[in-house]
Parts: structure tokens; sequence; C-alpha cells
């Protein structure tokens, strides 16, 4: 099923050997200048025309050490753009540095100029060697590949999945997702600290039983691209689902960096909880997982906010459990007691 | 309601705290007629067991009425007498299928704790920490329990509590390690710990048919039981014997064709290796204590097999791998798939092959479990079982 992906598109047309080049010669650059901070910081500071005595050695000797850790760590990754930042940070100290000593009587005017405009070309030397990096490593980062085994056959699972208007069931930080149209859909997310965040998407592929596509239109706030596949597991009647995802905020290109980092763990929890829906019928909790903080593992108060994955479910909360007379939940607390939205999951009975 | 909540290491405490509610629509609400303390409780009581939070409400051996029920249970109603499996599985996941509840890939709402740990989340469980999906326990006046029209056994009244609540869990576990020793006449059976799992494993494997059965522990009053009510035919005090000498003394050298493993993370023993494991413990390098395991892999006749009840958390040291692999070693192990056995064994209750009342030592109120834990911790009074009712 290697037919048309979200990502391929974006993928090649690379000049990572140059890049990789320019990122050694920095890395090497690094640890000579940084030998030789440590090794004769007096002489050193004669030639960039700052007062050899005083604190200036061990601020050079330091300044040293600093250079070759940064050296090895790009050295160890030339690939990979966060120690050539580590650079740059590292070159930004020197400038200041450099700036402060000029300050001095006794510093030789000609000489430190000429030492700062050696680091600030050295500086804009890291910069593009760190932007090129930072190109080519998001270009060649996988997105985030999460997979989970449903024991459903795929036409199944990919019927529920299909009707998007399902998925705040199992997906906690949707608030709402809209059909629009065949194609295109309106998200509603809640954010982390508060508040709300919606984004338009449309669908780019869709292959009944076997695989959705879909992107945010442009102009988005949050921009997303993401495909979720359903196979046949080996010879059985079950499903291996996975879903594929990038991100990216405020019109931004979509990248896996920015999808792992914020999304990693929701997506698992995710697939963890479609499972549950496709195959029990509805999200199971337990006295902890009701809560969203480390809560534990007693009944909740009836004052006490819960979270339900359902908690959006037209049905309204039945009254409980007889032996506790649970109070009606305040009107802006999220609790909603609803135990009969297991059947809108279109599970099948459950034969004990 | 009233339940036992786990404050900290070595300190528990029955609180009021509020009653259940329906969480889901297959849960059912159970009011706890009798429910006990297991040896495992201990690993939670003693700090072990990571994953615990203060006020965590423990218990994972009881059984009840049903005074509740949500939308999706069908097959039980309000005023059926049941018994609850430990294990929280939902009966449709394809482990479940399989049969190995208690790898239910459903049943655990914090599944990603497991897998830092573990590489996979296995059930859910009750009042066992937070690993296991923060499910509060049955040393309380109510719980809830998930999965209802799949988990509880229906129980008919002719049996009294204390023959079916041990169902719940300690019966099906003795008797899957000994259902795993893949018994016949000519097998002999060596089981470390004669706890209340270990009598069982050992009832178990006279009653699947084993001649011989060796019974290893270090307080007479249990070796004692061992012999007298679950049928060992040796036993060995290791405070007093060299156990791996007795063994093969036992066997003619053989070694014994299976052993079982009935003690878990928190085994005594002697010497440096008991000194290095306990320190190491305490530094929290190991988790658990293998002291048991990695004995009974050394006596293990060759070819032949260990079984593991006891429970273990993470990772451990000085593991004999050479001995599990040059000797062709088998390992099974899990814990116990209780809704497999929960039938069978009912039916062997009432047909009289076995009375597991007999680990019953101790009575108690609710109120009393701190006392209970406590005298369970050191083993005083001859304590073996301590049954416990509001």
């Amino acid at each position: 099923m290697k037919s048309v992906s979200a990502f391929q598109s974006h993928q090649d047309s690379d000049d990572a050997p140059g890049t990789t080049l320019l990122s050694r010669g920095l890395g090497w650059f690094s640890i000579a200048l940084g030998v030789t901070e440590l090794a004769v910081p007096r002489t050193l500071a004669r030639t960039i025309g700052v007062d050899p005595d005083g604190a200036t050695p061990w601020i050079l000797r330091a300044m040293g050490a600093r250079e070759i850790l940064a050296g090895l760590g790009v050295l160890m990754q030339p690939q990979r753009p966060v120690p050539l930042w580590g650079r740059v940070a590292g070159d930004a100290i020197d400038l200041a540095l450099l700036g402060i000593g000029a300050a001095f009587k006794r510093t030789s005017t000609p000489r430190i100029a000429g030492a700062i405009a050696a680091v600030a070309g050295v500086t804009a030397l890291d910069v593009i060697a760190g932007t090129r990096t930072q190109r080519s490593f998001q270009r060649a980062n996988r997105p985030v590949v999460y997979s989970v085994t449903i024991n459903k056959p795929p036409e199944e699972v990919y019927a529920f999945f299909r009707k998007f208007s399902q998925l705040p069931q199992f997906m906690s930080y949707l608030e709402s997702v809209r059909e629009i149209d065949a194609r295109r859909s309106h998200w509603v997310a809640r954010l982390p600290i508060g508040g709300t965040v919606a984004w338009d998407a449309e669908i780019t592929e869709d292959i009944p039983g076997q695989l959705i596509a879909w992107r945010s239109v442009e102009y988005s706030t949050v921009t997303t691209r993401g495909r979720v596949t359903f196979a046949t597991a080996p010879a059985r009647d079950m499903t291996e689902v996975r879903v594929e995802m990038q991100l990216g905020f405020l019109g931004t290109e979509p990248s896996a960096t920015l999808a792992k980092f914020f999304s990693k763990p929701q997506i698992k929890g995710d697939l963890r909880r479609f499972k549950q829906v496709m195959e029990t019928g509805e999200v199971l909790h337990s006295d902890a997982s009701v809560h969203r903080r480390p809560h534990a593992a007693q009944p909740p108060r009836s004052d006490e906010s819960i979270e339900r994955s359902d908690m959006f479910s037209a049905n309204p909360p039945t009254a409980a459990t007889g032996v506790t007379p649970v109070a009606n939940p305040p009107p802006n607390a999220r609790v909603t007691i609803d135990t009969g939205s297991a059947q809108t999951a279109g599970a099948k009975g459950v034969t004990p | 309601m009233r339940a036992t909540c786990w404050m900290g290491k070595q300190k528990v405490s029955v609180n009021h705290v509020p009653d259940p509610q329906i969480l889901n629509a297959r849960d059912a609400i159970v009011k706890v007629t009798a429910t006990t303390i297991c040896g495992s409780d201990l690993h939670l009581y003693n700090g072990f067991m990571p994953s615990m939070m203060k006020g965590d409400i423990l218990g994972h051996e009881f059984m009840g009425e049903v005074v509740d029920l949500g939308k999706g249970v069908k097959n039980l109603k309000v005023g059926d007498r049941v018994v609850v499996p430990f294990c929280i599985a939902c009966g449709n996941c394809e482990q479940c299928e399989l049969g190995n509840f208690s790898c239910c890939e459903n049943g655990n709402p914090t599944g990603w704790m497991p897998e830092k740990l573990m590489g996979h989340a296995a059930c859910g469980a009750f009042g066992y920490s937070h690993l296991t999906g923060g499910f509060a326990g049955g040393q309380a006046e109510y719980v809830r329990v998930p999965f209802a029209d799949f988990g509880p056994l229906k129980l008919p009244s002719t049996i009294p509590d204390e023959q079916a609540l041990f169902l719940s869990d300690i019966l099906p576990t003795g008797y899957m390690g000994a259902e795993q020793c893949e018994i016949h006449p000519r097998k002999v059976i060596a089981v470390w710990g004669a706890g209340p799992v270990g009598q069982f494993a050992i009832a178990s494997a006279r009653m699947l048919g084993a001649e011989r059965v060796i019974a290893i522990d270090r307080f007479p009053y249990r070796l004692k039981m061992a012999v007298e009510k679950a049928g060992a035919t040796d036993v060995i005090n290791y405070e007093e014997q060299p156990v791996q000498e007795v063994l093969r003394d036992l066997t003619a050298g053989r070694g014994p064709d299976a052993c079982i493993d009935c003690v878990g993370l928190e085994a005594h023993g002697h010497g440096l290796q008991y000194a290095h494991d306990r320190a190491e413990q305490m530094m929290k390098i190991q988790l658990d204590r293998p002291l048991a395991v990695r004995e009974a892999i050394f006596a293990c006749r060759s070819a032949g097999i260990v079984s593991i009840m006891g429970v273990y958390a993470g990772l451990v040291d000085k593991f004999p791998l050479g001995a599990l692999m040059n000797r062709g070693i088998t390992i099974k192990t899990g814990q116990c798939h209780v809704h497999r056995y929960m039938k069978p064994l009912l039916e062997r209750i009432e047909r009289g092959d076995i009375d597991p009342s007999f680990v019953v030592s101790h009575h108690m109120n609710l109120d009393d479990t701190p006392r209970g834990y406590d005298m369970f911790m050191r083993k005083q009074d001859n304590v073996m079982k301590i049954v416990l009712r509001s």
C-alpha cells in the first residue's frame, strides 16, 4: 500500500553533504580555538588586545573548555542542528565578553575590533550551518508514527474513524470535530493552558478500509498533516492501525519535531483509548484516571471535577448508583456520569 | 464509606472516603461482604512497589453483593452474590479471546506507566498501585467493579464465604502455579514459600496427581500446615537445612522436576547474596530480591520447569541465566489468569476436592485492617490468612 503519501512531496532535493562539511569544519575550529584558550590564555589575550592579567586567563580557560565541548558535540552529530545552535549561543557569549573587554583601559582598540570582527564572521557561518542543518534534518525526519492493533476487521475500524465527529470520544484534547462536506472538516481542540484552538482540515486521500490522509487548509493557526492506515494483521481478522503526524503553528510548515514534542504522548494515549472504544465499547476509567492530574485511587468526591472522554456526549448525566447519592454536578464542572455512550460507539454486544 | 488506604511505607489506615460511582456502562458496584490481606499487599505495605500514592485504597481479593449496575451489564442483577477476580480484563481483546486474561490489553487506563517499566502494559488490578490502572481496591465497604459483565462469578448459596473468597486470587494463583508444572505422578514438585498461595500450590499439585511435593519455608507453623492440610510429603526449613543439598538428597541427585516460586520480591535468605540483594533494594538499584527464583532455577532438574507465581516488579541482578540456558530450563509465569480458573475451581470446591478455607487463621473487622497488616508482616500469632468484614 505504498500509494500517495501526504508526506512524500516534501522530501529529497537536499544539499546535506556540503552542510555537513561546513559543520565539521566549525567543529574542528571550535576544538582548535578551545585548546589554544586552555593552553596559552595570556598569549591569546595579548593577540586579541585585552589585559592578559587579572581574571582574563581564567575566563579564557573557561571559554576554552566550553569551545571544546561544543566542538565535540558538533563533530559527534554534524547532521543535527542542536549542537550548532549551541555554538551560536557560545558566539554570543564571546561577543558579549569582548564588548565588556573593550570598555577596559588597558585594551588595544584595533586588536579587539579585529577580534570582534573575526567572531562575528564565525557567528555568521554558525548561523548558516545551523539553519541549513535544521532544514535538512527536518526534511529527512520521518513523521511520528504510532500504531495499535485492534481486534476488529479493518472495514469496521476505518468506518468508525472516518466519522470524524466520533474522534473526540477517544482523542481527549479534541472538543469537537464537525464535518463540513465530504472533504472538509472543522476541528476544535482544547489547549492545556486553557482556551481552544480551531482549524479546518481537508482529506487529501481516502481509500475505504485502508487509508485516510488529511492536511490543514492554508492559513490555519494549527497546521497539521497526517494519515492513518488500516491493515489486516497477519492471518487474523484484526486491524493494524498506524498514525503518522506532522504539526506546526501559525501557518508554518508542519514538522515531525513539533509533532513529537507536543503530540507523542497524546497520540499514544489516543490509540490506547481508540482500541478500548472499538473493542470494549467505551473508554475505560479508573478512580485515578478520571482526574487529569495524579490522584489517589479513591472514588471522586461529588465536588471534584472529573475528566471524562465522553464528557461532550449529548446524553444528559444519569443519576448514579443507589448506594451513593451523587450530587448534581456544579454547573461549570466538566462532569458527565454517562453510562450510555457505549452504544453510540457502535461496538458489538459483550458476551461473557 | 470506610476503606483501607495506603498512607505511606508501613502505614495504612481505615479512612472515610467517597462511595464509589458507576464510571463506565459495564461497571457494577459491589458491597463487600468479605475481603482479605494478600501476601502481595505486603509488597505495597513495605513500599517496594513503585507508583503508590497516599490515599490509594488497597485490596484485590474480595467478594460481595451486587448493589448497583451500569447500563451495559445484562448478566448480573442487584442482590447477586459474586466473587470478583483481582485482574480487570475486558473479554474482548485478543489476549482475552486466547484466555490470557491477566494480559488483557484494555484493562489498564494508565498503561503508559507499565510500558515504561515493563515494555508493554498488562491488565488492570484492584488496589494495586498506579502501574495497574489506579483502581480503588476491595478492602472497603463498597467497590466499583469494571467489566462486571465479564469478570465476577455468581456463587451458589451453598458455598460459604470462606470457601469462595479465595477464588478471587490466591486459589487460582496457586493452582496455575501447579498447572504450569505439567504434573504427572512421576514428577517431584518443590514449592518455595508456604504462605497461602504456596499452600494452594501444594494442594493443587497433589490434586493434579503429584506423588511427592516438597515445601520450603522458614516458619514451622506454615510447614506444619503444608503437611497436615495441603498434602506436602516433605518439608525443608531453610533456616535449619541447606536447601540445595536436601533437594538433591530427596531426589537422588536429579533435582525437582518442577519448582514453583510462591515467594516473590521480598524473599528472605542467608549470607552474602541476601545482604547484597537487600542493600541493592534499599538503594533502589533493583526493585526485587529474587532469592527464591534464583534458588529454584539452580535446584531444578535439567529440562525441568520453573513456575513463577511470586510477584516481581522490575529488574534483577545476578540472575542465573547460564544455568537456565545450559540446562534447558523452561520458565512459566504470569499474573494468574483468574477468569480461566474460577469456574472449574468452584466445581472442585463443590465436589469436595479441595476446601480452601483451611488457610483462614484470623477473622477481623475492617476497622482492624492496620493491625492485620502489621501482624501479617511480622508473622505473629501463626498468622496465615486474615478475613476482613465490615
